[in-house]
């Protein structure tokens, strides 16, 4: 058994088109306005003054499919007053709804807007890392459903041995608050975290 | 801003006003009782006491509007070893209990006098750590306006001015009840009342000096913090709800500064009874809508790093 899944996500490959998103849904029967993963779009740039004068543009976008990163520190789990959040020994991050409170203060605490209120439970609810599908040994609904493979699932250490530990990128927060089980492989117009160099473009998407 | 938040907004300032009672209840007894004797000191201040019970109750009782699922509000306190919020339910809890046996030993005079100050004493401390954690809760490494020191400050500074301003209002409501019912002994509380008046009203002035100093600094520590979150948080506080504000920090200096001033000066001289219940009474409701609005302001600036 795994030590601690993560999500390999590559920057480069990711078109934006949501399937991912949309899987995830389909999967878990989410309402339209739940969404446990999705897809941020990170864009800006400027004019650019060329030693003759003359100006041009540097316009960059990029995406990040953020799902829960099942943390390696999970803040979620650590403020939980009812102990409704449990870490199982392959890493995934759960919500017991039974036990749940619906008081949302995982909610507050997550910097990656990873557990979300069910107003129909009065419960918290998030990503499960399709833990039936991890326990058949199928892939989650977002990894299957990638057109350009541009996530993987995986064992951790496996995962940084080929593709490095980078888990942080702008817009996403620094990893070091909650140590995201999570990697990513920037393109060249990715910007580092914490930058202000552009914005998150859909805020009413993620 | 839903029924949810409003739930904590009350729950909060409901319960931080009810520690702030008990307690400055408990000091200006310690006095009185040196003073005048326990008995004229019981006169004061028995019926305020049992007063912050329906105050707990009811702060407690909005706090479950807060929940999606309060079928499960038990299971609250299950994670003490981690969570300040179950910390602080369990506080709550245990302050409630505390103190309820403590009014009522008091009320029923069980117990030498002594036993009850050791009783009170442990719920002033429960109630300290009460006011103590909620405060812990908002300060998550996440929620840049929220951890800070301001937090704690703000928190105690409004149990305590809560507190003065609500004991000053019981004891004008206590000393019309003592003035209908038992005559004979209105003089001494009536002395008793001025005195105490005097004091509640230099507390508040002093923290309300305390807000009007920390809440600038904290606004200009969050403006010039390179953190994105903190600056949404002084967009929130100065855009956003900028009237709001404007309107908190001048009705808490109209109620504790201004009214306190003159509550101290119609205190000092014997004859405006009349005027310095009003006063009391005044003073009380300025700043509780006052602290609402800080409340108010204190959740609309959630602001979290990250997504």
């Amino acid at each position: 058994m795994a030590n601690q899944l993560a999500f390999y996500f590559d920057v480069a490959r990711c078109t934006g088109c949501k399937a991912c998103q949309v899987a995830c849904q389909d999967k878990h029967d989410l309402p339209a306005d739940m969404r446990w993963r999705r897809v941020a779009e990170y864009s800006g740039g400027e004019w650019v003054r060329n030693q003759d004068g003359s100006f041009t543009q540097n316009v960059f976008a990029y995406y990040v499919s953020v799902a829960c990163n099942h943390c390696e520190k999970p803040i979620c789990q650590e403020v939980c007053p009812a102990s409704a959040i449990t870490k199982r020994d392959d890493g995934i991050v759960l919500i017991d709804e039974d036990k749940c409170i619906g008081c949302r203060y995982c909610e507050w605490a997550c910097p990656y807007a990873a557990p979300q209120f069910d107003e129909d439970s009065g419960t918290m609810s998030k990503c499960t890392l399709c833990v039936d599908y991890i326990d058949a040994g199928q892939l989650p609904a977002c990894v299957a459903a990638c057109p350009s493979r541009a996530l993987e699932v995986g064992e951790l250490s496996e995962l940084r041995a080929k593709y490095g530990d980078l888990a942080e990128v702008a817009p996403l927060p620094e990893a070091k608050l909650t140590e995201p089980a999570m990697i990513i492989k920037p393109n060249a117009k990715t910007k580092p975290v914490l930058a202000k160099a552009g914005r998150l473009a859909n805020p009413e998407e993620v | 801003m839903d029924v949810r938040e409003w739930a904590l907004i009350a729950f909060t300032i409901l319960s931080q006003m009810a520690v702030g009672s008990f307690i400055i209840l408990g000091i200006v007894y310690f006095f009185a009782a040196r003073k005048w004797g326990e008995e004229e000191a019981d006169r004061l201040s028995d019926r305020a006491l049992l007063a912050i019970g329906p105050v707990l109750v009811l702060g407690t009782l909005a706090s479950l509007f807060h929940l999606g699922n309060p079928l499960n509000a038990y299971r609250a306190i299950a994670n003490v070893g981690s969570s300040w919020l179950s910390r602080e339910i369990l506080a709550n809890v245990l302050f409630i209990g505390v103190g309820a046996v403590f009014a009522f030993m008091q009320w029923r005079k069980i117990s030498t006098s002594a036993t009850r100050n050791v009783v009170a004493l442990v719920a002033a401390a429960i109630g300290v750590v009460l006011v103590f954690s909620m405060s812990q809760i908002y300060m998550l490494r996440t929620a840049p306006a929220w951890d800070t020191i301001a937090t704690p400050i703000t928190f105690f500074t409004t149990t305590f001015l809560l507190g003065a301003l609500a004991v000053g209002a019981a004891y004008v409501a206590n000393y019309a009840y003592v003035q209908r019912k038992e005559p004979g002994c209105a003089d001494t509380q009536c002395e008793i009342m001025r005195s105490t008046l005097r004091w509640l009203a230099l507390a508040s002035v002093v923290l309300v000096g305390v807000h009007l100093v920390v809440l600038p600094l904290y606004v200009a520590y969050l403006a010039s913090s390179d953190v994105a979150a903190a600056n949404d948080a002084v967009n929130v506080l100065m855009g956003d709800y900028g009237v709001v504000f404007a309107l908190r920090l001048v009705l808490v200096f109209v109620g504790a500064g201004i009214l306190g001033a003159f509550l101290y000066r119609n205190a000092s001289s014997p004859g405006r009874e009349k005027i310095l219940g009003n006063l009391a009474y005044a003073a009380f409701a300025v700043v509780l809508v006052a602290e609402v609005m800080g409340r108010f302001l204190f959740y609309a600036m959630q602001t979290r790093i990250g997504l």
